[in-house]
């Protein structure tokens, strides 16, 4: 149990007075890399911002439990100085704020990333290619020397030399660092570059499947869609 | 205050405490312009009594400085100033006005008349800090000629009880103006109005306002552009309401009496987006803290004055 970073138990939660997540099990060890797929809507990007906290859904039954303390009720910037960060699908645009004022009003160590050094004076995510939003984002989470990272959908929008070039960089700065990573993927394609040790599949707003092969998950899915995990939830608990 | 020797003009209450000439510019107190040069009377509407008058007549690499201040309890100020930019002639003016405290009860009140003879350029940073008890009026009237360009941007982020501030410009042709209006209002009354007539063919005028409405903020934008030529104008007001006390009326006008001239507006009005407070807290930052950085991202960095090839803060100043 010592080794349990992140656990939340039987969460249920509410946006917009619509049940989305539905008692949700799930854990991570510390430095494990982990997967969780899903077809849209199924309730996996609100399962990511749940884990950080984000004011506007409401957690209606269970607990998250960050290193054996439970966080359930903590606001969002109170779980970060915990060690908990989140790489944002679609980040906003924060107009007229420079990324570098930023990253010196948050960061705990400086980082030399060199794909990142001309994106220092501009406006955060103003005019950010996809790959430039990633390695922003990316950024500002290894400034803030996380314990677990959720990448929500990391790999949308990259071609396959980008997320090569992200993946070398999570390698490099988290994971032989013993950062856990959660790897939250539509596509999957970030799987072959950062293998996950288990690979959990989400369906409207339950977690149905933890396999540790993640290529057998993806054969399945490919094959009969996701569907058929609904019949195969032997290991969901 | 540190810098405020330095100044070109520099006025205490309503004593000129010192002038600083320069090559080829004439500094002096309104008042002794319109004894000494009778032209300058055309631009008066009666004998000033007191405030500056600037006279460039050939290009200054640094920028001019003044600094007008109230120090004392209950004082009434009623300034006349006039610049005269001769052509081709480039110049900055950095201006600042300020209550040295914050419960004086002042009264600034001023007029300017900024004249831009052909060819000529001019940069104005103008910076306002005042107390709660203070009651703030300015009119300025631009005149620009032919191929003239100026460029103004005004930041107040500490705001009197009563800020109204009426800017008119007439452009020539071929000339041009963007001027940036920041204003951060907490506690206290903001009337903006501002006026830009396009009246020679190719004349282009910008005006962006930017406002931040906090804690019982009343603030009114009445911004208009007029093409009386073929010319582009553009207005621009956007305004953040941080608190449920405060608000905002924003009114762009747009009079276009030439078929050839092109003019637009954007206005917009409303609060914090939340997710962009998500984003920030998700970064460590608590709610007050994402709330002021992108409240000073909105209103934008101040740009850097530089004197003698050293950056200076323009509280320096003030």
């Amino acid at each position: 149990m010592k080794n349990i970073l992140l656990k939340v138990e039987k969460l249920w939660v509410k946006g917009n007075e619509k049940e989305i997540l539905k008692g949700i099990n799930f854990q991570i060890k510390k430095g494990e890399i982990q997967a969780l797929l899903g077809p849209n809507a199924s309730g996996k990007s609100t399962f990511a911002q749940v884990i950080l906290g984000k004011p506007k859904y409401k957690v209606t039954k269970g607990k998250i439990f960050f290193e054996g303390k439970n966080i359930t009720k903590f606001p969002p910037e109170k779980r970060v100085k915990l060690g908990l960060s989140l790489v944002w699908q679609s980040p906003p645009t924060v107009e007229g704020v420079k990324l570098s004022k930023l990253l010196k009003k948050i960061s705990k160590k400086s980082i030399d990333i060199k794909e990142a050094k001309e994106l220092l004076e501009r406006e955060i995510n103003l005019d950010f290619s996809g790959g430039e939003k990633k390695i922003s984002e990316l950024l500002q989470v290894i400034s803030l020397k996380p314990k677990l990272v959720v990448f929500d959908e990391i790999d949308s929008g990259l071609d396959l030399e980008r997320l090569k070039r992200i993946a070398k960089i999570i390698k490099r700065e988290l994971i032989n660092k013993k950062v856990s990573v959660l790897l939250i993927t539509h596509w999957g394609q970030i799987l072959h570059y950062l293998e996950p040790e288990i690979t959990n599949v989400m369906l409207d707003g339950k977690i149905i499947c933890k396999e540790k092969d993640f290529k057998k998950v993806f054969k399945v899915i490919r094959k009969y869609g996701y569907e058929k995990c609904k019949k195969c939830q032997l290991l969901a608990d | 205050m540190k810098n405020v020797k330095n100044a070109n003009y520099w006025q205490i209450n309503h004593k000129v405490k010192n002038i600083f000439r320069l090559k080829g510019v004439t500094v002096l107190p309104s008042v002794e312009a319109w004894e000494k040069f009778k032209w300058t009377r055309a631009h008066f509407d009666k004998k000033p009594k007191e405030g500056y008058f600037i006279w460039v007549k050939q290009r200054v690499d640094s920028p001019l400085i003044t600094c007008i201040s109230i120090s004392s309890s209950n004082v009434f100020q009623n300034l006349m100033n006039l610049i005269l930019i001769e052509k081709n002639v480039k110049v900055e003016i950095n201006s600042f006005c300020n209550a040295i405290k914050k419960n004086l009860f002042g009264n600034h009140k001023g007029y300017s008349k900024i004249i831009l003879k052909e060819n000529s350029e001019l940069k104005v940073r103008h910076f306002h800090n005042w107390g709660k008890k203070d009651k703030v009026a300015f009119h300025l009237d631009f005149l620009l000629k032919k191929r003239a360009k100026l460029s103004h941007t005004y930041r107040c982020l500490e705001i009197p009880r009563k800020l109204k501030t009426e800017n008119n410009t007439h452009l020539e042709e071929d000339s041009s103006a963007n001027f940036i209006t920041t204003i951060l209002a907490r506690d206290g009354k903001v009337d903006i109005s501002d006026s830009t007539s396009l009246n020679g063919r190719k004349s282009n005028g910008i005006s962006r306002i930017r406002v931040v409405g906090d804690k019982k903020s009343k603030i009114v934008v009445h911004s208009k552009m007029i093409a009386n030529a073929a010319g582009v104008g553009h207005l621009d007001c956007m305004a953040l309401l941080l608190a449920k006390n405060s608000n905002v009326k924003a009114m762009p006008e747009l009079i276009n009496r030439n078929k050839n001239a092109s003019l637009t507006h954007e206005a917009s009005v409303g609060k914090i987006s939340e997710e962009k407070l998500d984003y920030l807290r998700s970064r460590g930052l608590s709610e007050d803290e994402a709330i002021d950085l992108i409240v000073a991202g909105f209103l934008g960095e101040e740009e850097p004055i530089i004197v003698k090839g050293r950056v200076i803060l323009s509280e320096l100043y003030m």
